[in-house]
């Protein structure tokens, strides 16, 4: 029953994106099939959108307050404790040396000495040392190299993928939407959403069939006709797990975090997106 | 038969004469006959045969009590294996390993005490934003389902059914420092001293 609805919608959208051409001929093909099923259609047009999540890579630095704070702890922690093996070794070797720059000393009053060549403790720990340096991880921040379009902008917080679409006559920056199309669940529109990227290659995990959040919007007046009056977005979750780089031009993808999310999306549509996109 | 049996033997000892002697001693036992001479030994030889009766019944009682004292000690039951989580070590007990602590200063008592209330002032207000955050995102996503309910009753149901490939959900969570690419680790190599109990 909403077959012919939608059918009809997506012809007055895309006499919306193309104003230029008319392609009225097949409007009247469908508003036949309107008249020969009488249904109750909603007048709103059903669209799915991905909200698409970069999570975290490394761990974020920590407060003034958590820097004293866990200084605090490992003070109390070491107070609290016995000596380990290694430092009972530390002071034997420590006590071992004294003795020696003692004049009245006496090798054969050694205990345990015997003929081994002494690797102090002390020795280890310069070794250990040596081998940590040979290992080089990998930066932790980027500095400001990249730009908005990159993912592996900020690695300690989540990001979220954002799109230049052209709603009506302009060009607007949303969360990934499309379409919904009759026979598919709006999960799936929110997979085809995803996947329709121009050269997006992107794995994700959709957590969940149900939608996290909606919007809707009219559309304006001029555009309104025969029953539709606006859209409606529900978004979905979903989390990115292999990082590929999108294949877009520049300006038309941007990967934000929630507070910056303030600088690409109009008002409205902030205050419904802000609710869901989480920042813990 | 008597007589028979030291005829025999006599014949055996002249006969073999040439065996080693500690052969021929045991030869010179009565106990011990000739192979050729009948398979008796010599005590059931001299007394009536009573124990064929007797025995069996001796060894069956035997075999009872034996089963009767293998069962008592079965039944007791097997040893706990330990759990080594709670025993303290006898490392925690030695003496010379007690660290010796500077006395700390009033300053530095007060500096703690204030920076633990600090602290948790901060982790509560922590907890009430994330609190508040999720609160909101399931608010969201209850009016999100209510107006999918509005718009058509088929796809509410689809969205509310669960989700069954969603679990187990795996992810490689943070990391101090990011993943190296194409990194090959090297080959750690450990001597594992778990130790593993049998009952």
């Amino acid at each position: 029953m909403h077959l012919s609805a939608t059918m009809e919608n997506n012809n007055r959208i895309t006499k919306v994106n193309c104003r230029n051409e008319k392609i009225s001929f097949t409007e009247n093909h469908f508003t036949a099939t309107n008249h020969k099923t009488a249904s109750v259609v909603s007048p709103w047009t059903l669209h799915g959108a991905v909200c698409l999540q970069r999570l975290p890579v490394i761990s974020q630095d920590r407060n003034p307050i958590e820097e004293q704070f866990s200084g605090l702890m490992q003070q109390m922690e070491l107070e609290r404790s016995l000596l380990s093996d290694h430092e009972l070794r530390l002071l034997e070797d420590a006590a071992r040396m004294s003795r020696k720059q003692e004049e009245d000393y006496d090798s054969d009053e050694e205990e345990d000495y015997g003929d081994k060549e002494i690797v102090t403790a002390q020795d280890l720990e310069d070794a250990w040392e040596q081998k940590l340096k040979q290992f080089h991880p990998a930066q932790r921040s980027n500095g400001d190299k990249l730009d908005v379009s990159s993912s592996e902008r900020c690695l300690a917080d989540s990001l979220v993928l954002l799109i230049k679409q052209d709603v009506g006559s302009q060009k607007v920056w949303l969360l990934p939407q499309i379409q919904w199309m009759a026979g598919e669940t709006l999960r799936q529109t929110a997979e085809r959403a995803l996947t329709n990227l121009p050269g997006a290659d992107l794995k994700a995990t959709f957590l969940g069939n149900a939608p996290c959040g909606f919007y809707k919007y009219k559309y304006p007046k001029d555009i309104q006709k025969e029953g539709s009056v606006g859209a409606k977005v529900f978004f979905f979750k979903a989390v990115m797990f292999s990082p590929n780089h999108l294949p877009l031009k520049k300006n038309s993808f941007a990967w934000v975090k929630k507070d910056e999310l303030k600088d690409f999306l109009t008002p409205e549509y902030l205050k419904q997106v802000y609710r869901f996109i989480m920042s813990l | 038969m008597a007589g028979i049996v030291c005829r025999t033997l006599s014949r055996v000892v002249s006969s073999q004469t040439s065996c080693c002697s500690h052969v021929v001693s045991v030869r010179h036992s009565h106990w011990f006959t000739s192979i050729l001479s009948p398979k008796t030994s010599v005590p059931l030889r001299a007394e009536p045969k009573k124990k064929k009766k007797i025995d069996p019944r001796r060894e069956q009682m035997m075999k009872e009590r034996l089963k009767k004292k293998l069962k008592k000690l079965e039944r007791v039951p097997p040893e706990l294996i330990p759990i080594e989580d709670f025993i303290t070590s006898a490392k925690c007990f030695d003496e010379t390993r007690v660290r010796e602590v500077p006395k700390l200063s009033f300053e530095e008592t007060e500096r703690r005490a204030l920076l633990l209330k600090h602290w948790s002032r901060y982790k509560f207000s922590q907890h009430q934003a994330e609190m508040a955050e999720i609160k909101e995102a399931l608010e969201a996503q209850r009016q999100a389902l209510d107006e999918l309910k509005i718009e058509s009753e088929d796809l509410y149901k689809a969205a509310i059914a669960p989700d069954t490939d969603l679990f187990p959900f795996q992810h490689q969570g943070p990391c101090y420092t990011p993943p190296i690419p194409n990194y090959e680790a090297p080959d750690g190599k450990y001597n594992d001293i778990t130790r593993v109990y049998t009952q």
